[in-house]
């Protein structure tokens, strides 16, 4: 495969003249040398912002969840806000690494790693807030379809809730151990290269006593690619169950029927914005701008403008439907002309804003291959997309479908210190990450060395004057 | 038989072999080698339990000793030794007593449970009714925060015999200076308590007996002394009333008792025999509120608009003056002529003058509503006695002054004074049930028995007398009024024997006194009808018009349905009690019009956690100044502001009781009319605490449907009341009969269902108490209200109508987008009110079921959706699922939780929770269960003894307490239950049958008499 043909006019995906030695030594680079200032600072501010999350939630636990700014007619909020959007976030990484996979997605290579530690993460993420607006958490596990002795006691195969159970944990351990499979030659990589009997120690343990014999390769390529087809289905199955949470309800705005491709999108949507947020960050921290390129980040946003396009069309679509119906329920939905002129207005302008209007700058050739301006309208992606999520959630149960229960939403410092908190867990994981683990997927990214790197094309290219 | 049989366990034992005996002598196969373990003592000694191994040993034991020392948390839950003949542990004891108070009075039965009530219900038998006051007093009574639990002196304790002979000596001696004491009590309306008083009078002859009613009536009863010769008031007969006429009467609400059993009897469309009601009245009252027509008027414009009435049914030509509705009196006017005697006027005016016209005009009438053959016994007050004992104590003319379970320091506008003058007396005795602002401020402080722990009688009205009996023992040091009278008028007898002998010789006269008490109430007939003076009506007008002074700004003072007089403002329940009108808990507030807040600078803006706010004003009434925030109230009449007594209250009451102002200083000649106000806006924000903040129904009306009377009457059912449609196969069908789901077998056993007719329902919120009461339903508080956490199982929906109803008339008006949300979602400036009960549905297919992942809720044989409290882990998705909203969700931990200190916190107060109902801790969702432990204890007792279940015999809470019967429960598989027959009414229908949750709550359709003519 490494001697798969490509066209002399596609830009090389690694530039600099590098050679397969110097792969290992940006990559390894990272890991093996000391962390600068900045690694520090930002490290401190995450860990900062995740022991006071963790505050929050020890906090909840132990009083109650009126500490959040629930109420009677207003049951979920931040809580399944930030589940959902975590959710979505994760997605990105997935469809990287598989379905980039299939594709035969010669790009991916350098951003799968990153993308799927940030799925792992994001997921870590999106499964404590399932758990922790539970009023009591203590029994969470209920939810798990176990024999027990409580009495014939089952759990409801009807709940929207219950399918959530399974396919986030379906999808969070399939991601790991494809995450982990593709971590191995890396990790052998690193332990290969390991001067300090502990760090050998522990790399050898990590890799799994990978040894490099051509068995282990043909092993590793079998097993990728049947993940790779595990993994597929599971892109779209777990945000259409998250998804469902919302459509297979009554109330009017979730019970929809195009729930599930919008959210599917939205996730990839949302996913993609958070890789490139991640990566714009990384590629300068971690000095690998010959291997994220602008044309990964073209890339990227085609897929993010994509996406983009198709939640615009499923907000249009929303918004026509609720008009369509005339129905008086469906007056006040997340997306319709009540919750455009009611006092939920701002929400409902910044989710227009920020997902369907900022979006639209990348199809400037100039904008999409810019790293700052995808930097900048990526974070706009993210605020955007947790308004989408909660519009969805707090709007519509702001307007239920009696007059007399219309209430609104307020949150606590606990609502907000829990949400920082898992920011900052999620970056102090990824930057323990960016430290420890081989960020590009270096074994990989060999591969297509003689293909797409800049040298070799360049020599190609010489070649054939 | 059996025995005959043999069994054994092997051949050899049925052949008899040796081995088998010699074995079965032996327990030991072998022989236990003790011997070679201790009888060598070498290896004894030899054998090593090393130091290491003894201390484990010690350790292990140690540990486990402590441990085994720690104790589970110590109940105190003390068996009965010997069980008492009339109580049976699990079982309710029911009892049928009455509630006199001097506010509330009430044949109520109570139920107790282990020798505590813990349940109050109307005496339907006794032709009981209870609101919402009378539904709370169960809790007043283990209000361990508020009652005396001790006679004291000066604040120090002290034992009754010392508080007998001391009291005993001083009025012995102000008895032989012949120096004046008053005894001041509220209205009694008992018999034999007036023998006991008039025994104490003759044995201190220099004591006089003022009767005062906190909230008074004294207009009312002069001006019917003065017409009918004896000072008491009429009944009025609503239920046959064809046309009922109020001037600023609030006879749903607090007046002369609260009319609305006989009211909603004499409104049912079904048989076209339905009252019209028109209300002319400043602030939105209830009784307004449920009127056919309202008409919104000034408190002194009600005056000249009550003469203007007069003149229009008469004809005559008394002084008067122009109102701006004069159109709305000629019209009332040419329809109660219409209805002759089947027509009625009442009126609220505390004023001689304005009764007397009222009697005068249904004397013209010759109304049959006015019953002066039955009298009503439940006012009784004398504002002119009153106000010359507060004059004789301020001039220091009285020298002694006993109160009774009345609370004059603060319901009185001349509390400061009288505060002042108590100094100069000689005996200040306080014969109260509460430690309260009076208590506080006598000398002598002598507790009083709640009514549950007391005896007693009461007539409520001529002719039928009703008892009082204990329902539990003294929880305190206290004792009864009578009791400590006849002691003091040196009669040794027990009160309970006095009033049994009282009511043999002068009320039973021969019938069963333990049939009377059974029944709670014993009637005899007395109808001799009064007749009436002639008065001279023009006189009372030109007096009344003379006394007249419009101003631009009016108060009318009046008292809430929750807190009434103030009485039990120590009361959780009631305090978290929402305003029927306003929705408001926890407060008071100046009720203001649109058009006057506009010109003043007034708003209620929403906060974002949902929470209402509003601006406080500075009201100044004849010189007295106080700061309450204000209410902007559709209907409120422009130029007048209401303003509730029985709040403010401060003297004994939990910090957090301590809310709203006290109106009493305003209320200056027992008047609720006050003219000459002046209000300015001051700084300030105050947090009310609603618990419905969206006023209208914005164009949804398929969710309360009403109809005309005259629609009702003649119109196809389809055009008032027409089921929701769908589509199927390009067919209009009704959306009921669509389904994707199996439905329920509801062929076997019991089906429960509820119906609310929502022309019956008056607001009244009785109901909402009797919840709370039967269900443990958690007071939360405050706080916790405001921002949308109240725990009502059942809650009244308020909606107020809009100028524009439907988007349809919107669009009509060329309103779009915003605007026209807008327009149905404000509310009018002098909108009609519906109340629409909502509790949970018990959909028969319910969107709270199929969402729980732990099948925490799931749907019951009989109709009920049932919560495992146990099994909910609380996720909340129920409750979003939930179309109604009537899910509520334990925020925190409610129960032994100082941020919550209200009964549940208090071992007194919890003494009330029902024990059949479980406390449900923090992060469970809870719901209307439709009491499903009273439709169990039913089947029970029917299974036990035998029968089938009786047709009506199933009841819920909210249906008991129901003083008009809009609430019915029932089973619809039993065809003779009212309820099955409610079901297929032709007004009936289910809220949100679109949706196909096919609920278990069904409602009637709301009807209004809108028939001008």
């Amino acid at each position: 495969m490494s001697s798969h043909y490509e066209a002399p006019i596609r830009e090389p995906l690694i530039l600099g003249e590098k050679s397969y030695h110097d792969i290992t030594v940006d990559i390894a680079k990272p890991i093996e040398g000391k962390a600068n200032k900045n690694w520090y600072i930002a490290f401190y501010i995450a860990l900062a912002a995740m022991l006071w999350g963790f505050g929050c939630i020890f906090y909840t636990i132990g009083t109650g969840i009126g500490t959040w700014g629930l109420n009677k007619n207003i049951g979920w909020a931040w809580d399944i806000t930030n589940f959902v959007w975590w959710v979505g976030i994760g997605h990105a990484g997935t469809l990287i690494s598989a379905v980039l996979l299939l594709f035969r997605q010669k790009w991916r290579m350098a951003i799968n790693r990153s993308a799927e530690a940030m799925t792992i993460f994001a997921v870590f993420q999106a499964g404590l807030f399932p758990i922790i607006h539970m009023g009591r958490p203590w029994n969470g596990y209920w939810v798990l379809p176990m024999p027990n002795q409580f009495g014939s006691l089952w759990v409801n195969f009807n709940s929207p809730l219950l399918w959530d159970v399974f396919a986030i944990s379906t999808y969070l351990s399939v991601s790991l151990i494809f995450w982990w499979t593709g971590l191995l030659p890396d990790f052998a990589m690193i332990r290969d290269r390991a001067v300090k009997p502990f760090q050998k120690k522990i790399y050898s343990l990590l890799s799994f006593g990978w040894s490099g014999r051509a068995k282990d390769w043909q092993r590793f390529e079998e097993v990728s690619l049947v993940l790779a087809g595990l993994a597929t289905p599971l892109v779209l199955s777990v945000h259409t169950i998250v998804s469902m949470d919302f459509a297979t309800s009554i109330n009017p705005g979730w019970h929809s029927t195009i729930f599930p491709p919008y959210f599917v999108a939205g996730a990839i949507f949302s996913g993609f914005a958070m890789v490139q947020t991640l990566l714009g960050i990384m590629r300068k921290v971690t000095n690998l701008e010959n291997y994220i390129t602008r044309l990964h980040i073209e890339y990227m946003n085609i897929v993010i403008i994509l996406t983009g396009g198709i939640v615009a069309v499923a907000y249009a679509t929303e918004f026509f439907i609720a008009w369509y119906t005339a129905s008086p329920y469906e007056n006040y939905t997340y997306l319709s002309v009540g919750a455009a002129t009611g006092p939920y207005a701002w929400a409902f302008w910044s989710l227009i804003f920020f997902n369907i209007l900022t979006p639209q700058l990348l199809w400037f050739r100039k904008i999409r291959r810019s790293f700052i301006w995808s930097f900048i309208i990526s974070i706009f992606i993210n605020i955007g997309m947790w308004f989408e999520r909660f519009d969805i959630i707090a709007i519509v149960l702001s307007k239920g479908h009696l007059p007399s229960t219309w209430w609104r939403f307020e949150p606590t410092f606990v609502d907000v210190g829990i949400f920082i908190g898992t920011i900052g867990f999620f970056f102090v994981l990824f930057l323990l990450y960016a430290r420890t683990f081989p960020v590009i997927a270096q074994a990989e990214v060999k591969t297509i060395l003689k293909s797409s790197g800049e040298s070799y094309k360049k020599l190609r290219d010489g070649n054939h004057e | 038989m059996a025995s005959s049989k043999k069994y054994w366990q092997s051949v050899e034992e049925l052949t008899g072999s040796s081995v088998v005996e010699t074995l079965s002598k032996k327990e030991f196969v072998e022989e236990i080698p003790t011997d070679e373990f201790l009888g060598d003592k070498e290896t004894l000694e030899a054998s090593g339990t090393s130091r290491r191994d003894f201390l484990k040993y010690v350790g292990f034991t140690t540990a486990a000793a402590s441990l085994a020392a720690c104790e589970g948390p110590v109940r105190k839950s003390i068996p009965y030794l010997i069980k008492p003949d009339d109580i049976t542990v699990g079982v309710a004891d029911w009892y049928a007593t009455t509630m006199a108070d001097g506010y509330d009075f009430a044949n109520i039965l109570v139920k107790t449970r282990e020798g505590r009530p813990i349940l109050v219900m109307p005496n339907k038998e006794a032709n009981g009714a209870t609101n919402a006051r009378v539904q709370a007093s169960v809790l007043s009574l283990y209000d361990s925060q508020l009652r005396l639990k001790e006679p004291q002196v000066k604040g120090t304790a002290i034992s009754w015999s010392d508080a007998d002979s001391r009291i005993g000596d001083t009025l012995n001696e102000l008895k032989k200076t012949k120096a004046p004491v008053v005894l001041l009590t509220g209205t009694l309306a008992s018999p034999s308590t007036e023998k006991v008083i008039s025994e104490f009078i003759a044995a201190y002859p220099n004591v006089k007996h003022v009767v005062y009613d906190a909230v008074s009536e004294t207009g009312a009863l002069d001006a019917f002394e003065a017409m009918y010769g004896t000072r008491t008031l009429p009944t009025y007969r609503l239920d046959i009333a064809k046309v009922i006429v109020s001037v600023g009467a609030d006879f749903l609400g607090d007046w002369q008792g609260g009319y609305e059993k006989s009211y909603v009897a004499g409104r049912k469309p079904e048989a076209g025999k339905m009252s019209r009601h028109i209300q002319f009245e400043s602030n939105m009252t209830l009784t307004g509120a449920n009127a056919d027509k309202r008409v919104g008027l000034k408190p002194t414009d009600q005056i000249f608009a009550l003469i203007n009435l007069y003149n229009a049914v008469t004809g005559e030509n008394v002084t008067s003056k122009e109102t701006p509705v004069d159109a709305a009196v000629k019209q009332a006017a040419t329809q109660l002529k219409k209805a002759g005697s089947k027509g009625v006027v009442v009126t609220g005016l505390n004023d001689k003058n304005a009764q007397t016209i009222a009697l005068a005009i249904n004397n013209a009438l010759q109304s049959k509503v006015l019953d002066t053959t039955v009298t009503n016994n439940v006012r009784k007050g004398n504002d002119a006695d009153v106000a010359q004992v507060v004059a004789d104590i301020v001039s220091g003319e009285l020298a002694g002054l006993i109160t009774y379970n009345v609370n004059p320091l603060y319901t009185l506008a001349a509390a400061k004074e009288v505060q002042a003058g108590l100094e100069k007396l000689k005996l200040s005795v306080a014969l109260s049930v509460q430690n309260d602002a009076t208590a506080t401020a006598m000398n002598y402080v002598l507790p009083m028995s709640h009514y549950l722990e007391s005896w007693g009688d009461v007539s409520i009205t001529s002719g039928s007398y009703s008892l009082t009996q204990p329902t539990i023992q003294p929880l305190f040091n206290s004792r009864q009024l009578q009791d400590v009278l006849l002691k003091w008028s040196g009669n040794n007898t027990s009160y309970d024997d006095y009033l049994k002998a009282f009511w043999s010789t002068s009320i039973l006269k021969g019938a069963s006194w333990n049939q009377a008490l059974h029944d709670g109430i014993f009637t005899k007939k007395t109808a001799n009808k009064l007749s009436a003076k002639t008065i001279s009506v023009a006189d009372a007008a030109s007096k009344l018009v003379t006394a007249t002074t419009p101003s631009d700004y009016e108060l009318n003072l009046f008292t809430s349905i929750a807190l009434g007089d103030g009485q039990q403002a120590n009361n959780p329940w009631l305090q978290e009690l929402p305003d029927p009108i306003t929705r408001a808990a926890w407060d008071n507030y100046i009720t203001m019009s649109f058009a006057d807040a506009r010109a003043l600078g007034f708003s209620n803006p929403i906060k974002d956690n949902g929470a209402v706010d509003g601006d406080y004003a500075k009201l100044s009434v004849n010189g007295v100044e106080i700061v309450a925030p204000v209410m902007i109230q559709p209907g409120q009449a422009k130029g007048s502001f209401g303003l509730a007594l029985g709040y403010g209250r401060t003297q004994g009451l939990k910090d957090a009781m301590q809310v709203g102002v006290n109106a009493y200083p305003l209320y200056s000649n027992a008047n609720h009319i006050q003219t000459g106000v002046s209000i300015e806006k001051v700084s300030g924000t105050h947090q009310f605490a609603c618990t419905q903040v969206q006023k209208t129904i914005a164009g949804r009306h398929e969710i309360l449907k009403q109809a005309s009377l005259d629609q009702v009457v003649n119109a196809p059912v389809h055009d008032w009341n027409k089921p929701a449609m769908a589509s199927l196969n390009h067919k209009e069908v009704v959306a009921n009969s669509v389904d994707l789901w199996e439905a329920h077998n509801r062929e076997v056993g019991h089906h429960f269902n509820l119906s609310i007719d929502l022309t019956s329902c008056t607001g009244c919120g009785a109901c909402v108490v009797a919840c709370h009461a039967e269900n443990n339903v958690p007071v939360v508080g405050k706080r916790e209200v405001r921002t949308g956490r109240d725990m009502h199982w059942l809650r009244i929906d308020r909606y107020y109508s809009s100028e524009v109803e439907t988007r349809e008339e919107a669009k009509a008006l060329g309103l779009s987008g915003g605007d026209l949300y807008k327009a149905i979602e404000t509310e009018a400036e002098n909108p009609t009110v519906a109340f629409q009960p909502m509790m949970c549905q018990h959909c028969n297919k319910a969107p709270c079921e199929t969402v729980c992942p732990v099948a925490a809720t799931s749907h019951g044989r009989q109709g009920q959706n049932q919560m495992a409290y146990n099994r909910c882990v609380g996720t909340r998705y129920c409750a979003n699922n939930c179309p109604y909203r009537v899910r509520r969700f334990n925020w925190f931990n409610y129960s032994n939780n100082n941020e919550f200190d209200f009964n549940m916190n208090d071992d007194y107060g919890k003494m009330v929770l029902n024990p059949d109902v479980v406390v449900r801790s923090r992060g469970v969702m809870e719901k209307c269960s439709m009491c499903i432990q009273m439709t169990q204890a039913t089947i029970l007792t029917a299974k036990k003894e035998g029968r089938k279940v009786k047709a009506n015999e199933f009841a819920t809470a909210c249906s008991t307490a129901c003083s008009t019967g809009a609430m019915v429960f029932g089973d619809v598989n039993n065809s003779e239950d009212t309820v099955a027959q409610l079901k297929e009414d032709k007004r009936a229908f289910h809220v949100l049958d679109a949706i196909g949750t096919k609920p278990n709550v069904v409602y009637q359709v709301k009807v209004k008499n809108t028939n001008e003519a």
